[in-house]
């Protein structure tokens, strides 16, 4: 039978993630379809930025890919802008909107 | 490509001299996403909206200059590379390819826009040269993007067990 012999090599999360998904803070990070970047690559993207293990982050992406858009968090102003960041180093096409009531 | 194995936190990788060819002009194209591509939100109204998108810019360029310094510091760094008769052996740890992963895939959307940003329905007829070649680089940065990614997520077996 095969076996790993590598490290397991999980995307590290170096951010704080306790209050992703946390409703009223404002701002909303969606991440909007696009036809260019890789499902693969966009489930990766979403679990070193946000810390998801792959079955949230692919759950996301799909999203993104049926529906056109996803919203992965909601933020402060702040937290926001710092995720939409990560998320465009990685030429994710994301942004931050104001939550309406 | 060929995922040779692992030695404590590094990657061993191999590629023909062909496929580092391709890897090098590639990188060579770096950056290639325009700098007005990245939007911070699509709420024209929002306050302080020009000035949180420069800071978004700011931010996005230097992140571009560092991934530029690392670009070229993998290319000519002393041992990086083994050259053998037929292939090169690379050595990167983690962080070498995550940031070669937004490295590429930069060059994979950059040269996508540089076709017209298509949509997902294919186009008939026989597309203009210049965007035959930009369709190229879109598909060999893809296939270099799902080799590093399978590396990273543990898909892609080494060849060599540790």
């Amino acid at each position: 039978m095969a076996t790993r012999t590598c490290p397991e090599v999980l995307p590290e999360v170096t951010h704080a993630t306790d209050s992703v998904s946390e409703p009223d803070s404002g701002y909303l990070v969606i991440c909007w379809d696009d036809p260019v970047n890789l499902m693969d690559y966009v489930t990766h993207v979403f679990q070193v930025v946000f810390g998801w293990d792959k079955k949230k982050a692919k759950k996301h992406m799909l999203e993104v890919h049926n529906e056109g858009k996803s919203l992965l968090t909601r933020e402060n102003l702040e937290k926001a802008e710092f995720y939409v960041h990560e998320l465009q180093k990685y030429t994710l096409n994301a942004t931050l909107e104001r939550e309406t009531p | 490509m060929k995922f040779l194995r692992c030695e404590g936190e590094d990657f061993y990788l191999e590629f023909t001299s062909e496929e580092k060819d391709v890897l090098q002009l590639l990188l060579s194209f770096y950056p290639l996403v325009p700098a007005t591509y990245h939007r911070l939100t699509q709420d024209a109204q929002q306050p302080k909206r020009e000035e949180n998108q420069q800071l978004l810019d700011e931010a996005l360029a230097a992140q571009r200059e560092q991934n530029g310094k690392a670009i070229r510091a993998l290319l000519s760094e002393p041992g990086r590379f083994t050259e053998t008769a037929e292939a090169s052996q690379g050595r990167f740890g983690r962080g070498d390819l995550e940031w070669l992963l937004q490295v590429v895939n930069d060059v994979r959307v950059g040269s996508w826009i540089a076709q017209g940003s298509p949509g997902y329905e294919k186009k008939k007829g026989r597309p203009a040269k210049a965007k035959l070649r930009h369709a190229l680089y879109m598909e060999l940065a893809g296939a270099f993007e799902m080799f590093f990614l399978g590396v990273i997520n543990g898909d892609v077996p080494p060849e060599t067990p540790e």
